[in-house]
């Protein structure tokens, strides 16, 4: 096979956290409002 | 349907009557549209970038532009005095006060492209001749739909705090569509191709005032309804 | 129809129930994506931002749909509990907006080699997201609970019918984005595995989507019971 596999990990591990960090985020900020 | 007509008419030709004796929107406008042509002009480098490259994004950007300007006198000038309770008591059909601000604005912009075509076309140098025809069609086609959206977007923000910032935020994203097919095809025309070619997006526009013109005639009684 | 307190705080919970078991969800998405789902040969790791991307899109849009359907319902019923669905679906459309225009250019980077460009379903991901944007200003702008919820759902009912248009213009000036891989009429081009990923992540985004707007929904229910709570 001539196909070579980019090494681009790091990209991936990038999105994954910024997805983590805004659903989280987003989760908390709604527990947060609930408890006023 | 003639009555809604005819006070549509009536209201219009007071929103102009209006303006003829102040000409504070218009003027402004058209300033606004000729300052911008200017500053495009030199907002690039001559050497590299022509002005008939830039020409089309140039006409499309300053029409917007200069037209929006135009859409908030529509209702801040009825909020003066409370003007638009005593509109929206009197026994006009909703329709018809959409329709009547419609045609105002309608008249507003024409004006303005009207006083822009020529402008751009003495400052960008570019050579319309067979193009013009062609052009006019696709500046109604582009026009009618927006300046609806606009008229009933105007009416909404005019009740907030920031109604000149809001007006360009909720309208533009409304305004890509258009000013896409509008200068693509104003593109092609002004190299020379013919109108022929450009009828997948002429019919789009098409479809677009329809639909919006439509809809926006359609909710606009619901901006006024207590 | 007046939302007692109590409605309002049975809503929560469920809501923030249900956010906790998709927010579970995306944690065994993750997994199977990194552990069990097989590495694309030519895009490498950078294609299994995909498991998030899609979903995160498809979520989005359904939020910023059902604002707008439920804005035009509320033109028609007049019943002020649409408009707050409304409201809380705008908000959380805006959550998933930003995860689509994050992911995407850190996938565009390694995979078309630029961060950002014109292609027709980013430029749509984009003005939708300026339009909600939008839409949140003139709601914070407006006072008048009945004033919002009416101007609010023409907004609303207006970017929904911007939507074929807008995406029909970029496609008319020319498209990068890789075409639909599930809908595709020939024989589906996807490991099986790799499917299964995505739809478990379709899943789980549509259970947190769910979750987010039952909560802030409940939110906006408990403001207007205290409100009336209060005499206002």
């Amino acid at each position: 096979m001539g196909i070579e596999t980019p090494d681009n990990g790091s990209y991936m591990v990038a999105a994954y956290v910024v997805v983590c960090v805004v659903v989280v985020g987003y989760a908390l900020s709604l527990w947060r409002r609930s408890r006023q | 349907m003639t009555e809604t007509l005819r006070l549509a008419v009536v209201l219009a030709a007071k929103d102009l009557r209006v303006e003829r004796r102040s000409r504070t929107a218009l003027v402004s406008a058209v300033v606004f549209a000729a300052l911008v042509l200017v500053i495009f002009n030199f907002a690039r480098d001559p050497a590299t970038v022509t002005a008939k490259m830039l020409a089309p994004s140039v006409l499309w950007v300053t029409f917007t532009f200069a037209s929006m300007l135009t859409f908030n006198r529509a209702f801040s000038l009825e909020k003066e005095n409370a003007a638009i309770d005593g509109l929206l008591l009197s026994p006009m059909p909703r329709g018809a006060l959409f329709l009547g601000k419609y045609l105002a604005n309608l008249a507003f912009v024409g004006t303005v492209q009207a006083v822009t075509l020529p402008l751009f076309v003495l400052f960008f140098n570019v050579g319309l001749g067979q193009a013009l025809g062609g052009l006019l069609l696709t500046i109604v086609l582009a026009t009618i739909g927006f300046v609806a959206i606009g008229t009933v977007f105007s009416a909404m923000v005019v009740r907030t705090r920031f109604a000149d910032l809001m007006l360009p935020m909720l309208l533009l994203p409304f305004l890509v569509p258009p000013v896409m097919g509008a200068v693509a095809v104003t593109t092609r025309l002004l190299s020379g191709r013919p109108l022929s070619e450009q009828m997948a997006w002429l019919r789009f526009l098409g479809v677009y005032d329809v639909v919006f013109l439509t809809i926006c005639a359609m909710v606009f009684p619901a901006i006024f309804d207590e | 129809m007046i939302p007692t307190l109590d409605d309002a705080h049975a809503t929560i919970r469920r809501g923030l129930l249900i956010t906790a078991l998709a927010l579970a969800g995306v944690g065994a998405v993750i997994v199977m994506a990194l552990w069990m789902t097989p590495t694309e040969v030519r895009q490498g790791l950078a294609q299994k931002i995909f498991y998030l991307h899609a979903p995160s899109a498809w979520a989005g849009l359904l939020a910023f749909s059902l604002t707008g359907i439920t804005g035009g319902l509320y033109l028609w019923l007049r019943d002020p509990r649409l408009d707050l669905f409304s409201e809380a679906s705008a908000e959380v459309g805006l959550v998933f907006g930003v995860i689509v225009l994050t992911t995407g250019p850190i996938w565009g980077k390694p995979i078309w080699g630029t961060w950002w460009t014109w292609d027709a379903r980013l430029t749509l991901t984009l003005f939708l997201f300026f339009l909600f944007v939008g839409y949140m200003a003139l709601r914070n702008a407006l006072s008048d609970p009945a004033e919002r919820a009416r101007f609010s759902a023409v907004v609303g009912i207006l970017g929904l019918l911007l939507v074929p248009f807008v995406h029909l213009s970029v496609y008319m000036f020319r498209t990068l984005h890789p075409q639909p891989v599930l809908l595709k009429p020939s024989a589906p081009s996807m490991d099986p595995r790799m499917l299964r990923t995505l739809l478990t992540s379709v899943g789980v985004f549509t259970l947190l989507y769910i979750g987010f707007v039952t909560t802030r929904y409940g939110l906006s229910l408990r403001r207007e019971a205290r409100g009336v709570a209060d005499g206002d």
